[in-house]
């Protein structure tokens, strides 16, 4: 039963009396805040002194989200132990939260639709967020434009918000972004190409049919992608139907934009105003931190409407301090701003503060330096310790006089002895106290990494790193193993990089577009550039997408004769049994989806059965009109298999013609198509025009002569077609059909 | 003790609480309309024997929301408002039977004078149907009090409501004696009770109104807008230029967003600016405000003479990328305007100076209800 009318923007959705569902991933499904998720899971990670969870919750109720969906897989229990204990499971709070584990088996975002869509829950359009986003967004603005566009088209299945920033915006992932192509007018999303940082990528590659059709479009590198997606109850079924989706954006987005099986259409929302990003690593998570304490999250600031219902004091320089009077602060210490210092916390002579969040609890030592530091709930900073941009774990105890370089992620619980010397990028985690034989509450996978680092300490050669009476593990910078595995691009060691806290990463290098719209002011022209260039390097690519391809080579051949085989007889009996035509293409797609063949073999396929389908006889009118009887009842199938290239019909017309006995019939065929309006007279002088149709590459012998018997037969008609634009305007298209 | 709030009035109070906090409601008035119906909805389905039991309820109530809050003075402007129309609904309904303690309030003593304040004005005539029957604490029917005095606690809900619905009217009805013909206004922001004042004042007067743009929110624009609609000759002007124009003004005009008992009040950024430059050509500064914005506290922030900061989007947009990071953004929505800058308030009942502001606070809200 929906709570009754609370979250207030109910009215608003009004008329439909629907209930609002998200969906959100709380499993991030990648490691890169490890250590810090060793022991509990991504949206348990607080920022700013409260959750992730938490701020994506305030973000959904702020959108008037009634239903919350929260699919956890690791650390399952300690989600849902959060969410019963948290303020949002109050029924005063208007939401409905219910947790679903999902099996320790699904891997990615894909997986967890795949399961959605077993449960069954969604009834509606919903919104999908991952567990760590922070914004105040109006989603239910985006929700009612997504519907309105949905009454007008049932093939949107999708809108993805996305915040403009300008290509070098701190909140925006460099390892992990892409390029959109909008249409200028509609904001329908064309095309998806996810960028990543390393290696860089330096095309982007635009199928030609979207600028063919498009008038006016953007390409838009300059957008953070806010993972808030309205999604319509087909995208858990789509994601069930194709097993191999993943990723939401580089898989599915990439995928329905790129098939022209699908005839899905996803919109973008560009956000004017408001804030959403979301917390996906090391890196965002410092930008996050600055944004929500520079107070770009309005309403959502700390001394406002804090996720965690903590109450803070704003002060002068966006400092935010606990306002339950129990923080001590020395007197001569200095706090800088941009600083959030949680409630029970003290901090001693002399120490030094600068952008930074403090967790509640915490005692910072006299002298100590935190620089762009974060340090969680319960944390002990010795005397004179430096830690710099850098992320503490909680409960952990970093020693007198111990530094703690810029990169550093620091795990829960860690004790690091005094006179510590953490490096840059250097990880630490806990040691385990005995290793628990059956591992039974912990992910196995995670177990063996464990086991793994934990093996690979040399107790000697760590010990002016960590420090005495440390109980840390150093993590190695980067997995030798790894590089063995199939890894995703976006995973590679040195695009993650581009992910860590204070990584400036300058000894990459980075081909970033991003510096090149810098220089010129002028994005207009930007875009016009770049599609020029990039529909020169999309015209050289054939038509369907060759990465998609090129994964299934070896299949290929074989399949494309199981193809043809199976296409023909689908044919055959949608002749024989006549079918209709939408249940004959439907059969078409299936079946080339099941082999995975292009377009063009469809056409050929299509082609060729309906020019055997033509018999031979005797009388030219009496052939005429067999003719056009099978292409009236047959020949819009030719545009039904998923796309429409009529200069590509009349190619593959010629060459089926050329090699099979129904060479006479070309000229009677092509009349009929272009009377059925399947090919128009542009398309035969296009097709006319093409060096194939001369058939000119071709070695000579009977396929040649063919060929060129079918090209003259074009000419002839190219001829008629201007003697009758000379003769006169008027004169119906029946007249040239007869001529003929 | 409070008892435990009914789930209606629970649940009414925690979605306001929740709107306030998200500042879906914002705005003095909007925020101080909504007070007043979840409060009527509380009283109305509240159970209590005595009256302090209901006391108890309305002041959580009023904790709740003021903590969600604490920036939207107007809202425990409201509760406290409500609560001396209840006491005073009581006090005369119960006369006859609470004898004993009505003259004690009423002894004056030079010890307690500023403590007890003037004589409160009764200007309820006592309500006689629910006079006969009230008993509080009855044994045997502990409801009996409540249904004996709720009606006149609806009215007296309903009086604070009333009063809420005309302020514009009232703050208004003597704009005439205040706006002579071809004066020069000028004023800044979009305040609705200064729109219905200039508009009250154009049926009787010929004048003209000068709108500073009032950025980064330009609620200028709007405000000229819609004073150019009601056929007022009106100027829009950058707020860079106030000072230089401010020569040929004859009043400023000013909203508020809260009065303070000191005689300041916060008003909409850029107030402070326009007040000053008033002041150094002694021109009048006037603010017009409705009595429910007389708060009982004093100027919370001096550390910023702000109260409230906003996004920095208006001010940089998010989209400057690179600058983001380099750059650190103070948007304040509201400038505190202190007493010595303001000439006179002008509010529904009646006109005051900012020194009497405090006495007024003393006649509008009991003592005791300052902290909830």
């Amino acid at each position: 039963m929906p709570p009754k009318s609370s979250a207030g923007k109910e009215k608003d959705l009004g008329d439909e009396d629907e209930v609002l569902q998200a969906v959100i991933l709380a499993d991030s499904f990648n490691k890169r805040f490890r250590p810090l998720t060793v022991g509990k899971p991504r949206c348990l990670l607080p920022i700013c002194n409260a959750t992730l969870l938490d701020w994506t919750f305030e973000s959904l109720a702020l959108a008037g989200v009634q239903e919350i969906f929260v699919i956890c897989r690791s650390f399952a229990d300690q989600v849902k132990a959060a969410i019963r204990d948290s303020k949002w499971s109050k029924p005063s709070s208007g939401l409905k939260i219910v947790p679903i584990v999902t099996a320790k088996e699904t891997f990615s975002p894909g997986d967890a639709m795949r399961d959605i869509y077993t449960h069954g829950i969604i009834t509606s359009d919903f919104v999908l967020v991952t567990g760590d986003l922070v914004s105040n967004v109006r989603i239910d603005e985006v929700v009612r434009e997504h519907k309105a566009r949905r009454r007008a088209n049932k093939d949107t299945i999708m809108t993805m918000v996305v915040k403009e920033s300008g290509a070098r915006h701190r909140t925006r992932s460099r390892g992990d972004s892409a390029v959109f192509v909008l249409d200028s007018q509609t904001s329908e999303c064309l095309h998806y190409e996810p960028v990543t940082g390393y290696p860089p990528t330096t095309l982007a590659r635009i199928p030609r049919e979207i600028l063919a059709e498009h008038p006016e479009v953007e390409l838009r590198y300059d957008l953070i992608d806010c993972s808030i997606d309205v999604c319509s109850v087909e995208v858990p079924s789509l994601f069930q139907d194709n097993f191999d989706y993943a990723d939401l954006r580089r898989d599915f987005v990439y995928g329905v934009l790129t098939s022209d099986l699908l005839m899905k259409n996803i919109y973008c929302y560009v956000l004017k105003e408001g804030y959403a990003a979301r917390v996906a690593d090391a890196r965002s998570y410092d930008a996050v931190s600055k944004d929500i304490l520079s107070r770009w999250t309005f309403p959502l600031v700390p001394d406002n409407n804090h996720p965690g219902g903590h109450a803070y004091e704003h002060l002068r320089g966006n400092k935010y301090i606990a306002k339950d009077n129990s923080v001590v602060l020395s007197r001569t210490c200095k706090i800088g701003p941009n600083t959030l210092i949680g409630a029970h916390t003290s901090i001693g002579p002399e120490a030094n503060v600068q952008a930074s969040v403090l967790g509640e609890r915490c005692t910072v030592g006299a002298g100590a330096v935190l620089r762009n530091a974060y340090v969680f709930d319960g944390t002990h900073i010795g005397a004179g310790a430096v830690v710099e941009s850098a992320i503490v774990g909680a409960g952990a105890r970093i020693g007198d006089g111990a530094r703690v370089e810029h990169g550093s992620l620091v795990g829960d619980g860690v004790v690091l002895g005094p006179r510590a010397h953490l490096t840059k990028f250097t990880k630490v985690s806990r040691r385990r106290e005995k290793k628990q034989a059956d591992g039974a509450d912990a992910d196995d996978d995670e177990d063996s990494e464990l086991d793994e680092v934990e093996a690979s300490q040399d107790a000697r050669a760590l010990a002016p790193v960590i420090g005495e009476g440390s109980n840390a593990i150093v993590w190695p910078a980067r997995y030798p193993q790894d590089e063995d595995e199939e890894e995703d691009d976006v995973e590679s060691y040195n695009n993650q990089r581009l992910m860590r806290i204070g990584d400036s990463a300058s000894d990459l290098e980075l081909s970033d577009p991003g510096s090149v719209t810098e220089s010129e002011s002028d994005s207009d022209s930007e875009s016009d550039a770049s599609s020029l260039r990039l529909s020169r390097t999309s015209s050289q690519t054939s038509a369907p997408t060759p990465s998609a391809a090129s994964l299934h080579t070896l299949q290929q051949s074989a399949s494309l004769a199981e193809f043809d085989a199976e296409a023909a007889a689908s044919l055959e009996r949608a002749f024989a049994e006549g079918h209709a035509v939408d249940d004959a293409a439907v059969e078409l797609k299936t079946l080339r989806m099941a082999a995975n063949v292009p377009l063009r073999r469809v056409r050929e396929a299509v082609v060729g059965a309906l020019v055997e389908r033509v018999h031979v006889v005797e009388g030219a009118a009496a052939q005429r009109k067999q003719i056009a009887d099978i292409v009236a009842r047959w020949g819009t199938l030719i545009n039904r298999i998923g796309g429409v290239d009529p200069v590509e019909t009349v190619e593959i017309l010629q060459y089926h013609c050329a090699r099979s006995t129904r060479l006479p019939l070309f000229g009677q065929l092509l009349a009929a198509l272009y009377q059925a309006d399947l090919v128009e007279e542009d398309d035969i002088r296009a097709w006319h025009a093409k060096p194939e149709a001369k058939g000119e590459q071709l070695k000579p012998g009977p396929l040649k002569e063919g060929v060129q018997k079918c090209w003259t037969v074009g000419r002839m008609m190219i001829a008629q077609f201007d003697e009758q634009e000379s003769d006169s305007e008027e004169e119906s298209e029946e007249g040239s059909e007869d001529e003929d | 003790m409070a008892p435990e709030l009914q789930t209606a009035g629970h649940r009414a109070v925690e979605v306001l609480a929740g709107k306030l906090r998200r500042r879906q409601v914002v705005g003095s008035r909007e925020a101080a309309l909504e007070t007043v119906l979840v409060l009527r909805q509380v009283v109305s389905r509240a159970r209590f024997s005595n009256i302090n039991q209901l006391v108890g309820i309305i002041r959580d109530v009023g904790r709740r929301l003021s903590e969600a809050q604490p920036k939207e003075h107007t809202v425990g402007n409201i509760v406290r408002k409500v609560l001396h129309n209840i006491r005073e609904e009581y006090n005369t309904a119960t006369r006859g039977t609470a004898a004993a303690a009505a003259p004690v309030r009423n002894v004056y003593s030079i010890s307690k004078f500023v403590l007890q304040g003037q004589p409160r004005k009764q200007h309820v005539a006592p309500r006689s149907e629910a006079t006969a029957s009230l008993k509080e604490n009855d044994p045997n029917d502990p409801d009996s009090f409540a249904r004996g005095i709720k009606p006149v606690l609806m009215e007296a809900i309903q009086d604070v409501l009333d009063e809420l619905e005309t302020v514009y009217d009232n703050v208004s009805k003597n704009a005439k004696d205040h706006i002579h013909s071809d004066e020069i206004i000028l004023t800044i922001g979009h305040s609705k009770t200064v729109e219905a004042f200039l508009k009250a004042a154009a049926h009787n007067r010929n004048f003209t109104v000068i709108v500073a743009e009032t950025g980064p929110s330009y609620s200028g624009h709007e405000m000229a807008r819609a004073l150019s609609a009601a056929g007022i000759s009106t100027f829009l002007v950058p707020d860079s230029s106030i000072y230089a124009i401010m020569s040929r003004v004859n009043k400023v005009l000013l909203g508020a967003h809260a009065i303070l008992a000191n005689g300041g009040m916060f008003a909409i950024c850029g107030s402070l600016l326009a007040a000053t430059a008033a002041r150094t050509h002694s021109t009048p500064v006037v603010v017009c405000a409705g009595q429910f914005k007389l708060t009982p506290l004093w100027n919370l922030y001096h550390d910023y003479g702000a109260l409230d900061f906003a996004d920095p989007s208006s001010v940089l947009g998010f989209e400057e990328g690179d600058l983001v990071d380099k750059v650190d953004v103070v948007n304040p929505y509201y400038d505190y305007v202190g007493p010595e800058l303001v000439d006179v308030f002008i509010t529904n009942d009646g006109d005051h100076p900012p020194s009497s502001v405090y006495r007024l606070i003393k006649e509008s809200y009991d003592d005791e209800d300052h902290e909830f």
